[in-house]
């Protein structure tokens, strides 16, 4: 109920924006043009921890292609909204992160380019459905990183002390849920969390959603189709019987209850073993990842949840440094052994899916040796969405404002699904999209 | 009547003000150092409030359109008229954001007064003890920053560290997400208002009480009767401080957030704008939404300086 006027945030904003030209300076400068004797410096914004591993370990190798790592100010939405506002201004670093669902909306704004005349053929390391992620209408705008398929998690001491195993359908899942509940009414075999738009949008995938498709020009949305009202009816069940908790995910609610075995299960994703530590660091050795459950017995179709890819801004001088960089990092052994020890990223690139690197379980997870195996097979299941809308960062906040509004005040979830939809649909018109219906 | 003569001597003021400087100040020479002076200000005032808000005024007329092909490659801004404005205008969401924020203004302002003008006279009293400590801890919250004030209390609501029966109370509820997020902010600024009325009630001449002491008046009576009143021009300040501060509310709800369902991306106006400007990448819209809530603070400011000053005036008559 105080302080900061918008005058101190457009002040705060301006003094931020002079330090970050300041800061990004170095790769306009050196604007000249690239004899072969001359050290290339390239800027490259990422924030996985890690990363500077992968970094040093190019610079001691190309002395004459020299990155500087930053970490951006803000992650996800919050980088690449700058990227589009600096874009103009043409202070983006040379390269960057870009998670998959953001990448049209860079391409959209012309933020990041195509870099097909610099990278190799992509098509024999990496899959169709990686590619899909970063080719769109026949250019490639990035080297997949990683794949992010959706797997459960679960408390295998509370389950083996229930005479439970780990459900391989969604109707076990529902029917454990029931029996968890019942027998301690404290457990929740886990959370529906309203502040990932991206869990349930894996969750969609899984079921066979296609929240855009396209067809020549013309976009079709289909947020609130059939597949997806399943999965958000699905869910509403469970809320409704009290068996699954509405609480948000990373919360200090959410790490207590995950901690303390309030909380024994969790549809996660690949990279949860990375995010464990810091939220129930004391049970570490006790959770078992498995099979997402399917929608029909035997079904292994899951979606994702994350991943990203490095793009080359539409700033640099220098791209085909930048994306021999870029092919380097994600479509390399060495350095995915190095990103795969550092950050336990699982490689998009086909032939580092069998790297020794791999054979090591995540440090959280010792009673898993076999880890990685699991995710190989269920990264070759992975269904993703036909294409990420332009505008999926409208889609993602509606998620979160609808779905919490109809958790809070107990209303359908499918009717949050129109919400999103409409808003979705409504931006993409004002933008200037061609949409369907 | 008082009324009258306080419009008749602001004006005279008024006056006063726009008179031309070589009036009054006939020896004044032809002399940098004044420019010199103010320069600092004005520039900074240019450089960080002027021209940022003509760049704003400026966006809140535009619209960015894509080009044509699939994903609409080479963006460009276009003229929009007064579509983003009749958008926010015609946003249930808008409206809806400007309710919620007089909610906690309904609640927050009134605690807040009464709360600073209850410790400033209980500090004043005369058998009062402790006085700098406990002025110090009524002020101290205000020293620290709204983002972990919120973030403290936030532990402090949810259910798995709350030490205030979070487990019984449900502080995120529907009706009481309105009371948590007032109390993070009254608590922020009570201490500060009641510094304001504090220093107010202690330059009021002393021989006031003592004479209404010799007259039997109780410790109680003075206070009520007798403070009060005077402070009364210091109160409507801290009210005119009340309420542009619930106006730009944000730290409190926008740090709550993320703990639970209760609040959303567009929970006050100024949150709507920050989600339009930064999250949905609309800055044209944000813009819109920014002038309109300037607009309505101004008219706020007007509207509690006039009515106080009204209040005021018939009370010291």
């Amino acid at each position: 109920m105080k302080k900061p006027t918008l005058k101190h945030v457009g002040a705060a904003v301006g003094v931020f924006a002079a330090a970050a030209m300041a800061l990004t300076g170095c790769s306009a400068s050196n604007s000249s043009t690239a004899d072969s004797n001359q050290v290339v410096h390239l800027t490259f914004t990422n924030w996985d921890g890690g990363m500077q591993a992968a970094v040093d370990q190019w610079n001691k190798a190309n002395p004459k292609i020299q990155i500087t790592l930053n970490k951006p100010s803000g992650t996800g939405y919050t980088l690449y909204n700058k990227l589009i506002t600096n874009n103009k201004a043409g202070t983006n670093p040379d390269i960057t992160e870009v998670e998959y669902q953001a990448l049209p909306a860079l391409i959209s704004s012309n933020v990041v380019i195509p870099l097909d005349k610099y990278l190799p053929d992509l098509s024999k390391n990496f899959t169709k459905s990686s590619l899909s992620q970063v080719q769109f209408q026949g250019k490639t705008y990035g080297v997949p990183q990683n794949i992010c398929p959706m797997v459960f998690f679960y408390r295998k001491d509370v389950f083996d002390s229930l005479g439970l195993t780990a459900p391989t359908t969604w109707d076990e899942y529902a029917k454990d849920a029931a029996i968890i509940h019942a027998a301690n009414p404290k457990q929740y075999i886990g959370n529906f969390t309203s502040t990932d738009p991206g869990w349930f949008a894996g969750l969609a995938q899984q079921a066979g959603a296609n929240w855009w498709t396209t067809s020549g020009n013309t976009w079709t949305v289909g947020i609130n189709d059939a597949a997806t009202k399943k999965v958000a009816d699905y869910w509403q069940g469970l809320v409704t019987q009290g068996v699954v908790t509405p609480e948000p995910s990373w919360t200090p609610q959410w790490s207590t209850d995950m901690n303390s075995g309030n909380i024994v299960g969790w549809v996660g994703a690949q990279w949860a073993p990375n995010q464990f530590p810091s939220v129930a660091k004391d049970t570490a050795g006790k959770w078992v990842a498995a099979t997402l459950p399917a929608w029909t017995a035997g079904d292994p179709t899951v979606g994702i949840w994350g991943g990203e890819t490095e793009a080359v801004t539409a700033n640099s001088k220098y791209p085909a440094q930048a994306a021999k960089f870029v092919n380097w990092l994600n479509n390399s052994n060495e350095a995915m052994t190095t990103l795969i020890t550092q950050a336990q990223v699982f490689p998009a690139a086909i032939a580092a899916q069998s790297l020794p690197a791999l054979k090591t379980p995540p440090p959280f997870m010792p009673n898993q040796p076999d880890y990685n195996t699991l995710m190989a097979t269920a990264a070759k299941n992975v269904r993703t969405f036909q294409i990420w809308g332009p505008d999926a960062n409208v889609t993602f906040d509606s998620y979160s404002n609808a779905f919490a509004a109809a958790l809070q005040n107990k209303t359908p979830l499918s009717a949050a699904l129109d919400v999103m939809q409409s808003a979705t649909v409504t931006d993409m018109k004002k933008l200037g999209f061609k949409v369907a219906g | 009547m008082a009324i009258v003569e306080d419009e008749a001597a602001a004006r005279t003021s008024t006056a006063r003000v726009v008179a031309p400087p070589t009036a009054r100040r006939p020896k004044a020479r032809k002399s940098f150092l004044p420019v010199a002076l103010v320069a600092p200000a004005v520039v900074l005032l240019v450089l960080f409030t002027v021209a940022p808000a003509i760049y704003a005024l400026i966006l809140s007329f535009l619209q960015m359109k894509v080009g044509s092909g699939l994903l609409g490659g080479g963006a460009t801004e276009v003229f929009a008229g007064f579509a983003n404005y009749v958008t926010t205008l015609t946003s249930g969401e808008f409206w809806a954001g400007l309710g919620r924020m007089l909610i906690v203004a309904l609640i927050g302002v009134p605690a807040t007064i009464f709360f600073a003008t209850l410790f400033a006279l209980c500090l004043d009293a005369k058998r009062a003890r402790l006085v700098g400590i406990t002025r110090l801890a009524i002020f101290l919250p205000y020293a620290v920053p709204g983002v972990v004030a919120s973030l403290l209390w936030g532990f402090m609501y949810l259910p798995a560290t709350s030490p205030i029966g979070g487990q019984i109370i449900n502080y995120f509820g529907t009706t009481g997400i309105f009371f948590s997020v007032t109390n993070v902010a009254v608590w922020g600024v009570v201490g500060f208002n009641m510094v304001i009325l504090y220093t107010a009630v202690r330059s009021l001449p002393p021989d006031l009480f003592e004479a209404a002491q010799l007259d039997g008046a109780s410790e109680f009576q003075i206070a009520v009767r007798i403070k009060l009143p005077l402070i009364a021009p210091a109160i409507t300040m801290v009210a005119l401080f009340s309420v542009i501060g619930a106006l730009q509310l944000f730290n409190e709800p926008t740090t709550l957030k993320p703990l639970a369902n209760a609040i959303s991306s567009t929970w006050v106006p100024l949150m709507r704008v920050y989600t339009e400007a930064f999250v949905n990448n609309s800055i044209y819209e944000g813009a819109a939404s920014s002038f309109i809530l300037i607009i309505m603070t101004v008219s706020a400011t007007v509207l509690v300086n006039v009515v106080g000053r009204r209040i005021a005036g018939r009370e010291t008559k």
